[in-house]
């Protein structure tokens, strides 16, 4: 499977896939890429409205530091809520 | 050359050595470390020994490239069978010890038998010496390492050693090194304390040949590069290993409560950077340190900053102090993750099973099936820092009812408790889960189930099924070097495909540890890490051996079928929740209530998960109750086990 041109392995061809800048809501049906931007301490996701405190492994390089907890406690409460009557309605799933 | 390290088989009952050199086909059947560990103790241990009785071999390793030119090569291996969960005992940690013992003429020891009083092994330049341990019978890991290089005048001795838990026969005791490199998870510490076996020093100066020089330091440099650029490894470097804890709490992937949350709210304290913080006002910007030719640097470095044990030093905190004296008991408070650290570090005492294992009593405090009669008065409740630090110190020494009887481990505490305590109980195979959730991740929950050595991430945790991977970049990397076809899918909350994941990583985390070298140096946590294809150039140009990526699977594939064997041996069975391969019912059962909106009101389909378990054991060559089939065995050149060429 390595990359017999460029005498690459897998592994190594792989690289060409990284995205800098950015990471990956934490929502797993969402998994947005969000960029934010240079320095910002917290992000929106566009798609599913979950917030995130961003930190930087250094310049360029940022990360989900942790939930805007307030924001994506009631969001995972209300979904909780909805799915405990979906599954009352509809039999587990 | 490298492969002329040698084997011991040091007999404490008799003060008898023999020490013979290792075989170049038992090399190319299980290269060495953990593999080759398994091998013999298959073959050494007696069918349903005593895990605390002098029958029951401890064997400790290195990896086959071992200080060699290879990256990282600084992992020590041990394992016995656990007095744990009486099954497979296994243990792996970096630091220093197994290049020294590598430099001192040794890649594998077998230690039998028992010694009369407090006994320590001295490993110099070919030659080992059983000497009094008397004067280090009592001490702490750190101080029993000082005296050991105090004694014998050099500073440059490493030592593998118990602290008080082991000497307690805590069955969850650290065989550790150096200030927190932890030999965990099974009680490799308690087995050694069983023998009265305190430390082994090691020291060598003895050369080892590499086969092509020049072309492994060359092909090094591209592995370094392949380490250190992946971004999951700056990050480490940064932020040692907490940033996991800290990321899979932000979606909701951790225990809390013991089992009855997946996620720690408004923990900031507690978070790496603010770990990071404490490191660097403790100790100045530049705190992370590294493990034997390692370029990753994960470990930081810090004195506990307030309390009463402000300016002690320590190491750490992994992610699995986070999850331990954090996120399962429901504290909060920086000093009290820094100070648990500590304090199981010094005790020689394994921090996820200790948190685990205080949390579980902590949901049966409230529940009301243990109560102030068994605690001594300790009000036991979630949340209660103090509490939770008293604990880890009773379990320690075995002080009172309750320290005594979680000393145990969850399986016998469960059986003293009563009542239906073993129903919270959160284990697979005796060994408590780690501080993951993995109702939302049927991947996960498939590889802790599985996992050989109990419930473990180290085994087989196909970690990368988290980021959401394009599955043509999945497709690439799970199909070799076995060709796969079958269906994979990027969403980690799926079933489909994880069963071949799980078996995929499974050998290749074998592979790593027959090595010797470390987890973040391959698929692991990253996808563009080295794995099979980028080993075989590695071992030719260090050892002169010449194997195919097949070949490295091959032999993992066989490696791992010995410690099956072994734990069918000793009782595993398919479904049974104390030896099998099976989770705890709350995970079919109580849906998760916290993280991302899609993680909430999880459980994993009891069907499914069973079906996941029909595939993966097809993919082993296992029957349906998970036993090799007679073709499988042949294949991997087992069908004569125990073969005893050792």
């Amino acid at each position: 499977m390595g990359n017999e041109r460029e005498g690459l392995s897998t592994a190594e061809s792989l690289r060409k896939t990284r995205t800098y800048g950015q990471f990956r809501c934490h929502n797993p049906s969402c998994m947005g890429r969000l960029q934010p931007k240079p320095g910002v301490d917290h992000v929106k996701c566009p798609t599913c409205g979950l917030e995130f405190r961003v930190a930087w492994v250094k310049s360029g390089f940022p990360r989900i530091r942790g939930p805007v907890w307030d924001v994506n406690k009631r969001i995972a409460e209300e979904a909780f809520e909805r799915k405990m009557k979906e599954e009352k309605k509809d039999g587990p799933k | 050359m490298a492969l002329n390290r040698k084997i011991a088989y040091i007999d404490l009952t008799t003060g008898k050595i023999d020490i013979k050199p290792i075989p170049l086909d038992v090399r190319r059947k299980f290269l060495g470390g953990r593999g080759l560990d398994a091998y013999l103790l298959y073959n050494y241990a007696p069918k349903g020994c005593d895990p605390l009785g002098p029958e029951n071999p401890l064997i400790v390793s290195g990896g086959i490239l071992t200080a060699t030119l290879a990256s990282a090569t600084a992992r020590t291996h041990v394992m016995a069978k656990s007095p744990l969960g009486g099954m497979l005992g296994s243990a792996n940690m970096g630091g220093f010890f197994a290049p020294e013992l590598a430099w001192a003429g040794f890649h594998h020891l077998v230690i039998k038998g028992k010694a009369e009083k407090p006994v320590y092994l001295w490993i110099k330049n070919g030659k080992i010496e059983i000497r009094d341990a008397k004067h280090l019978w009592g001490k702490t890991t750190t101080e029993a390492q000082w005296a050991i290089r105090e004694e014998l005048g050099d500073d440059d001795i490493k030592s593998l050693v118990i602290g008080p838990a082991g000497e307690n026969l805590v069955r969850f005791a650290n065989v550790m090194t150096g200030i927190k490199n932890s030999g965990g998870r099974t009680g490799m510490g308690a087995v050694m304390g069983s023998k009265n076996l305190k430390a082994i020093a090691a020291r060598g100066t003895m050369d080892i040949k590499i086969a092509y020089p020049k072309e492994a330091l060359e092909f090094n440099k591209r592995f370094i590069e392949q380490i250190t650029s992946a971004k999951v490894n700056q990050t480490q470097g940064t932020l040692g290993t907490p940033f996991i804890w800290g990321a899979t709490n932000s979606w909701g992937g951790v225990r809390c409560r013991n089992f009855q949350y997946n996620q720690e709210l408004y923990c900031d304290e507690i978070e790496p950077e603010a770990i990071d913080d404490a490191c660097a006002e403790t100790m100045g910007p530049y705190h992370m340190a590294g493990c034997f030719g390692c370029q990753v640097h994960c470990r930081a470095q810090y004195k506990i900053p307030t309390g009463p044990y402000a300016g002690v030093y320590d190491e750490g905190p992994e992610y699995t102090s986070q999850g331990a004296f954090c996120g399962e008991p429901d504290c909060r408070s920086l000093e009290t993750l820094l100070v648990g650290n500590h304090l199981v570090d010094q005790f020689g005492m394994d921090n996820l099973e200790t948190g685990s294992i205080i949390s579980w009593a902590m949901e049966l405090y409230e529940l009301g099936i243990l109560t102030n009669k068994e605690t001594d008065g300790l009000d036991l409740r979630f949340g209660n820092d103090e509490a939770l630090l008293e604990m880890v110190k009773r379990i320690c020494f075995r002080e009172g009812w309750l320290g005594n009887t979680l000393a145990e481990g969850g399986i016998i505490a469960s059986e003293k408790i009563g009542k239906n305590s073993f129903d919270y109980l959160i284990q697979v195979k005796g060994v408590s889960n780690l501080h993951s959730d993995e109702r939302a991740t049927p991947a996960l929950a498939l590889n802790i189930a599985t996992a050989s050595r109990g419930s473990d991430h180290l085994r087989s945790r196909p970690a990368i099924d988290l980021y959401h991977l394009p599955v043509d970049v999945m497709r690439k990397i799970y199909s070799s070097p076995v060709p796969y076809d079958g269906p994979l899918s990027s969403e980690h909350t799926e079933y489909i495909g994880k069963p071949w994941q799980v078996f995929w990583h499974e050998n290749c985390y074998m592979a790593v540890d027959c090595l010797g070298i470390c987890k973040y140096h391959t698929t692991f946590l990253g996808a563009t890490l080295p794995n099979f294809e980028d080993w075989p150039k590695v071992i030719h140009y260090n050892t002169g051996l010449e194997l195919t990526p097949r070949e490295i699977w091959d032999v993992a594939e066989r490696c791992n079928m010995m410690e099956r064997l072994f734990n069918l041996r000793e009782g595993l069975q398919r479904e049974d929740l104390k030896k099998g391969d099976m989770l705890n019912h709350r995970y079919f059962d109580e849906p998760t209530r916290r993280g991302a909106p899609d993680v909430v009101g999880r459980v994993i389909d009891r069907e499914k998960f069973k079906k996941m378990v029909d595939e993966l054991y097809e993919y082993k060559g296992l029957d349906k109750n998970g036993v090799p089939k007679p073709e499988t065995l042949k294949r991997l050149g087992l069908e004569k086990e125990p073969s005893h060429l050792l």
